[in-house]
């Protein structure tokens, strides 16, 4: 046993003990660590903004180089705050236009050819994938699958013969779908508590190596 | 009857010290259950294996505190990897609160290889406008971040005068929590300047990123803790590192949660079953 005497080590155990305490039930000493958790991270969000983005992209450009600009951008962030007052909490519509605005332009055609083009294209069955017969099978499984759940969620006739049969066997890969998405949720979560006993037994009483 | 409906409901808090026990067992007693790689793991590995080591690789923090006992070992075997290599690298992230995380993984690697700042590897930290960033890193690097993370100027550093755009990095690995993460990185990075992308997701978001290797879209994909313990399996395989496997130490007992998991499921799941058959 090789206790750590780092203080850090020693509060940031504490506090891991505070928030398993929940398990049992809810209580100050969680209260208490789920505080400073909130505390910490809205006042690191602030340090890193501050040092990262405002002090050398806004400041300095601004007031050191005389990048005069730089006062639209700052205008515009600045008028997030009219929100705070009632006669002038209309003004949050022009940043946030050009947010949307932007936004939109950009992610739209982007996320299109990324999320669909390019998943379409996917999921043909093209020459190349006769060279190796995993791929092949895992394909025409993979095809059938994306076909099957479609045809169940086209509500515009009636599912019936065919059509209904492939719904139902839309229904078993949407099944295998949240399956596997509920199996992989089970290994992320044991996963996080197995982060923090590794650091409570090896890094914090020096139980394990 | 009554010990059928006990097993649809068991207390909470006898799961919770069942899984505790079977998850600590393990740690003292590690059973060394053999590690198997799979193909997305070693699609990854090869992409980096494969680099000469001219340009460097550009590795992009997402996420934060909350996801490092999964995503913090991937990115040290993949730092410890390029090190190995001699391969420059490259730190940014999409995440704020993951800042720290992403400079003391560096600097702890870094020292372990003995590698120069500025010259083997540079820290850029966090800016925000995430679209903004990925699609600026297409048009120029030093326009986009004009300083690193500690101020000096970029055109000072001798690894940033190697880099211009995204053309002048061969691979990329998004180590990602979420949004924003490898799902934007693909959408502006890879689909407009095809760039070539490899991420390490958690186990919630693996089964999302699936589909992105099918498609070609993600080069490799590291899934989880279990991923992480792969990619450090190969690592010190390959003789990159001997460094302590800290992902691959939980893996026994990542193991015997699942087990314990199942036999749950079962359980609960027929003393549903029988109870619903005697109504």
């Amino acid at each position: 046993m090789n206790i750590s005497l780092d203080i850090w080590t020693w509060i940031s155990a504490l506090l891991t003990l505070f928030i398993f305490s929940f398990l049992y039930g809810d209580n100050p000493f969680y209260k208490f660590a789920e505080h400073i958790f909130v505390g910490v991270s809205v006042g690191y969000t602030i340090a890193i903004t501050w040092h990262n983005f405002l002090y050398p992209d806004l400041i300095i450009p601004l007031f050191k180089q005389g990048n005069l600009i730089n006062l639209i951008p700052a205008f515009l962030g600045i008028l997030y705050f009219s929100v705070f007052f009632k006669n002038l909490s209309w003004m949050i519509r022009i940043p946030i236009g050009f947010v949307l605005g932007y936004g939109s332009g950009v992610a739209i055609p982007a996320i299109f050819q990324a999320n669909i083009i390019r998943q379409i294209q996917g999921s043909l069955l093209t020459p190349k994938l006769l060279e190796r017969t995993d791929l092949l099978i895992a394909s025409i499984i993979s095809l059938f699958g994306i076909v099957c759940t479609i045809i169940y969620f086209f509500f515009s006739r009636e599912q019936k013969g065919v059509s209904k049969i492939m719904a139902k066997c839309g229904i078993i890969f949407l099944m295998i779908g949240f399956g596997a998405s509920f199996g992989f949720t089970v290994m992320a979560r044991v996963s996080l508590l197995l982060g923090r006993l590794q650091f409570l037994l090896r890094d914090w009483l020096g139980l394990i190596r | 009857m009554k010990f059928l409906e006990l097993l649809t409901k068991i207390p909470r808090r006898i799961i919770f010290l069942i899984l505790a026990i079977f998850v600590i067992f393990p740690l003292f007693k590690p059973l060394n259950l053999t590690t198997k790689v799979s193909i997305r793991t070693y699609d990854l590995f090869k992409a980096i294996d494969n680099l000469n080591g001219e340009k460097p690789v550009l590795i992009s923090i997402d996420f934060d505190p909350q996801s490092m006992p999964e995503l913090y070992p991937m990115y040290l075997s993949i730092l410890r990897h390029c090190f190995a290599k001699n391969i420059p690298v490259i730190v940014l992230g999409l995440w704020i609160t993951g800042v720290g995380i992403g400079e003391e993984g560096l600097k702890l690697i870094a020292k372990e290889y003995n590698k120069e700042y500025g010259k083997d590897y540079i820290f850029l930290g966090w800016k925000p406008g995430i679209t903004a960033v990925i699609l600026g890193l297409g048009r120029s690097l030093k326009e986009t971040f004009p300083t690193d993370y500690y101020k000096n100027p970029l055109e000072n550093l001798p690894l940033a005068q190697k880099v211009e755009t995204y053309k002048d990095i061969p691979f990329m690995v998004s180590i990602s929590a979420g949004s924003p993460g490898y799902g934007d990185w693909i959408a502006y990075a890879q689909t407009r300047y095809g760039v070539k992308i490899g991420a390490g997701v958690t186990a919630v978001s693996a089964a999302d990123a699936y589909p992105y290797l099918q498609s070609g879209q993600l080069t490799g994909l590291l899934s989880g803790l279990k991923g992480a313990s792969e990619y450090e399996y190969l690592v010190e395989k390959y003789g990159y590192s001997k460094a302590f496997k800290s992902a691959t130490q939980l893996m026994d007992s990542q193991s015997f949660a699942h087990l314990i998991i199942m036999i749950l499921v079962i359980i609960g799941n027929i003393g549903y079953f029988l109870l619903r058959r005697k109504r």
